[in-house]
């Protein structure tokens, strides 16, 4: 008993020093445990979970750096919101001009913008920028050397960009989506794809100091051309492996800036503080993807059938807990796009969840209830289908369920076939499936580009060939040519026009099923800063991984 | 001698299939990384774009399995792991050489303090059989290693990290506040950091290590020679210290050798539990990336490590038991 107890004063010793110390430790440790010391020393923490340790790498051409860097270092020449139609605020270019039937456009390139080593931007740095993506074809990342000639300096401050077709809807990509880089720098680099861009030189707001694996710090470009800004000095984005991390970090109040998806939302973090909102803008349908080389999916009224028979408020409620609402046939995502519904092409559509008339289309199409509740043709062919779909993505697969029981009461048969991300894409790429569950990735600041992704035949490919957003293999001239048309448009009117008329080719063909519209996830917290955009206000796409966006949303912000 | 060259041959035998298969698993896979990189990101991707990536990583590349291989050999035997896909343009062996310390720390230290504690226990219980001690810790400690270990990592941070305040429960260190350096402020604010994480897997492993202990202990506290040292009246201490544990525990101490191993792996859902940054979480990031650089380089890491420590500990138990050495 006397040795037993010597060992266990021992034991008991050694645990209470670690624990000692480890309390201590806690104490001293650094802030940013309550949200008091946040808004003193106005440093913004961001979450938004990226599964990984950052690599310090910036370049803004490598499309899993461009989230830390273009917005925070980098910026264009112009940013559109696509929240408010494409409202345009001049960045480094301050004016630009359409010409010879919109197929030049000449930018005015600002004055008075300095990179932030203390060098001056001109024109000549936006010209090396746009023809060093030509001769390094893998950092054209959204591919506008198909459709740009040439990108010329013509004048002190003038650039003038020729196409090979005309292109106002690539303004978008052109103007918004193409960061400039500074020449002195980039065109010292032997091989600008392997370019790390450790140490990143830019226009924008913040620059990088320091990195490391774990946390990014930004500190304000004292060079930025728009005086007193940025608000904020300091910027904090800590790498988040996992989502529950990232949730944890906004319902403490330790990061005021979130980009995350948390399930029961009202209670796990609105509920801990008045000063916590949180806004999702619609952005892009979650879609069912029908194979159209399918023998009975190339019959126009199985598909909208099936889109009749699909009660989508049910779908957005269950599946996704209401926080993505019902999407239309039309394709347009409201209320983000709601100035651009044809209401004709609505009131073609009807009331939407009809499993009568679903029924009804079905019949007419030659099938008829079989003895198993499946509907099954004379042929003997049963509308049985797999569909494929992200297993990781929960809300996903609950979503599904509601559909597959929505299908089977009109007497569709579904089976979901959950894979992973990866392996989902590659599928839909090469056509192997026959019906599928994915949501677009092109955003644009009208519903054009999500539709021409999912129609536009260039974007198509055949069975067993990658396609590159048009999976279900849609192939049209004449939607084709009301592209190009949309194009080559010169006044909104028109395009108006045009949009209708692709409404109503959604409508009436239902070449893809849009079931529920997904949004962007956006947490914010009024108690430490204030200028956030919302849905009064929604002057920039809001979460922290949307650029130039981010830039707009930082530039704002002020601390309280 | 011949056995320990035995040992030796079987080791590389088990390298060489290690590694094969190391090769071969990640090309069995669906999809492939520029997919994954598509898949990922939020941004838009026309098919210009996606021609782009697959330049990027060279993905379609007509090379065969077989010269696949070789060059895979070849690049094993000269520790040339490539560029990671999913870190690109950051090389494979750069990003493991940052995560692997946190690992091997975290895991590492704990698998030590787990077996030096639990031996200790099992020794102790073992000498004071039937005991209040040895009625109360060994079952305790045997159920909690029942218990799956993340679940015990989340009631932590539930009672002492959310509730109490009392430890922090995310990365490393205070990623936002702290940097990195050889200072008493950095590894105070590591042990802070690392004591849950630590205390989890401390709870959940220590058992194996007591019962087995006690049990060698019991049964070699039956010996003659034990009883031959009481009779000849030596301390209780020293019998149970210096004569019994000292044979009891070459069982555990092989056991220990090769956990020691495994270390390597990282505890994933530990990682994933408490956000730290080490490979176990980098592995998983590579298998969902379809990060095949990364991926191989990992687990070749494991592999290696594992068998290594296999041989090890069988050599160990050649030197430090006689009994193997003539019987093997």
């Amino acid at each position: 008993m006397r040795r037993l107890s010597k060992f266990g004063v021992i034991i008991g010793a050694g645990l209470l020093a670690a624990g000692c110390t480890a309390g201590s430790g806690s104490s001293t440790g650094g802030s940013g445990k309550s949200t008091g010391s946040a808004s003193t020393n106005s440093v913004l923490t961001i979450s938004n979970e990226n599964g990984a340790t950052w690599t310090c790498g910036f370049s803004p051409f490598n499309s899993s750096d461009t989230l830390v860097s273009v917005g925070f270092v980098y910026e264009p020449l112009v940013y559109v919101n696509p929240l408010q139609s494409g409202a345009t605020t001049p960045m480094l270019a301050t004016a630009w001009q359409w010409s010879n039937n919109n197929k030049t456009l000449t930018f005015t390139i600002r004055n008075g913008v300095k990179w932030d080593d203390g060098q001056p931007m001109s024109a000549a740095d936006v010209v090396f920028t746009f023809n060093m993506l030509k001769k390094f074809s893998a950092l054209d990342l959204n591919g506008i050397w198909s459709y740009l000639s040439s990108v010329t300096q013509t004048g002190s401050d003038q650039v003038t960009m020729t196409f090979n077709q005309p292109a106002v809807p690539d303004f978008y990509y052109i103007a918004d989506q193409t960061p400039i880089v500074p020449q002195h720098v980039w065109s010292k680099i032997a091989n600008p794809v392997n370019y790390t861009d450790s140490n990143p030189v830019g226009s924008g707001p913040y620059t990088v100091n320091p990195c490391n694996k774990n946390d990014i710090t930004y500190t304000a470009n004292k060079y930025f051309w728009q005086p007193g800004e940025p608000h904020i000095k300091k910027v904090q984005y800590p790498a988040f492996l996992t989502n529950d991390a990232a949730n944890e970090e906004l319902a403490n109040g330790q990061a005021q800036w979130g980009a995350q998806y948390i399930p029961s939302i009202q209670s796990y973090y609105k509920a801990k503080s008045p000063n916590y909102n949180y806004w999702f803008p619609p952005t892009l349908n979650v879609t069912l993807v029908p194979n159209l080389t399918d023998p009975q999916l190339s019959n126009v009224k199985v598909r909208q059938a099936m889109s009749y028979a699909i009660d989508r408020s049910k779908v957005s409620s269950i599946g996704e807990t209401g926080y993505e609402p019902a999407a239309n046939q039309t394709g347009v995502v409201t209320p983000t796009f709601s100035q651009w519904e044809s209401g004709s092409a609505v009131s073609a559509w009807g009331t939407g969840y009809d499993p009568a008339k679903a029924k009804q289309l079905l019949e007419s199409a030659g099938y008829h209830m079989g003895s198993n509740g499946v509907m099954v043709n004379s042929a003997g062919k049963q509308l049985a289908f797999s569909v494929i779909n992200i297993g990781g993505y929960s809300d996903w697969v609950a979503s599904m369920q509601v559909i597959q029981q929505e299908l089977k009461a009109v007497g569709i048969q579904i089976t979901p076939d959950n894979l992973t991300n990866t392996s989902l894409l590659n599928d839909l790429e090469l056509g192997k499936f026959q019906l599928g569950y994915w949501e677009q990735q092109v955003f644009g600041p009208a519903p054009y580009y999500e539709l021409s992704a999912w129609l536009y035949s260039p974007n198509t490919a055949p069975i067993g060939k990658q396609a590159a957003t048009d999976f279900e293999r849609y192939s049209n001239p004449q939607t084709d040519a009301l592209f190009h048309q949309y194009a080559s448009a010169t006044s909104t009117q028109t395009q108006h026009d045009i949009m209708n008329q692709l409404e109503q080719v959604m409508v009436t063909q239902a070449p893809v099923i849009p079931v529920v519209e997904g949004v962007d996830w956006y947490q914010y917290d009024t108690g430490s800063f204030s200028g956030w955009p919302t849905a009064g206000n929604p002057y920039a796409q809001p979460p922290a991984w949307a650029y130039p966006d981010n830039e707009q949303v930082l530039l704002h912000l002020q601390a309280k | 001698m011949r056995y320990a060259l035995r040992r030796t041959g079987f080791f590389v035998f088990t390298l060489w299939a290690a590694l094969t298969l190391n090769f071969l698993l990640p090309r069995l896979m669906p999809g492939n990384p520029a997919e994954a990189m598509i898949a990922k990101f939020h941004g838009t991707l026309t098919p210009a774009a996606i021609r782009a990536l697959d330049v990027l990583f060279g993905v379609n590349t007509n090379q065969g399995l077989w010269s696949q291989y070789i060059s895979y050999l070849h690049q094993m035997a000269t520790l040339n792991f490539g560029t990671s896909l999913a870190y690109y343009p950051n090389s494979v062996s750069s990003e493991i050489g940052g995560a692997i310390w946190w690992t091997i720390g975290l895991v590492g230290l704990t698998t030590v303090l787990a077996f030096g504690l639990g031996t200790l226990l099992g020794i102790v219980s073992a000498w004071r059989r039937g005991s209040r001690l040895d009625s109360v810790v060994p079952p305790v400690f045997v159920i909690a290693s029942a218990v799956p270990y993340f679940w015990v990592a989340m009631m932590l941070i539930l009672i002492f990290g959310i509730t109490m305040h009392w430890f922090p429960y995310e990365f490393g260190y205070y990623v936002t506040t702290d940097k990195p350096g050889l200072n008493l402020t950095f590894f105070q604010d590591v042990a802070n950091h690392a004591f849950l994480p630590a205390l989890s897997l401390l709870v959940t492993t220590i058992g194996t290590w007591i019962l087995t202990m006690r049990n060698t202990m019991v049964t070699t506290l039956a010996e003659d020679y034990v009883r031959m040292a009481r009779a000849k009246g030596l301390t209780g201490r020293r019998i149970m210290f210096d004569y019994a544990a000292r044979n009891a525990i070459l069982p555990n101490l092989t056991g220990f050798a090769m956990s020691l191993g495994f270390v390597v792996s990282g505890a994933i859902l530990i990682e994933y539990v408490f956000n730290y940054p080490g490979i176990g979480n980098m592995l998983l990031y590579a298998v969902n990336s379809a990060d095949y650089p990364l991926m191989q380089a990992l687990f070749l890491l494991i592999t290696v490590a594992v068998l290594v420590s296999i041989l090890i500990a069988d050599l160990l138990t050649a030197l430090l038991d006689p009994r193997t050495r003539t019987a093997g």
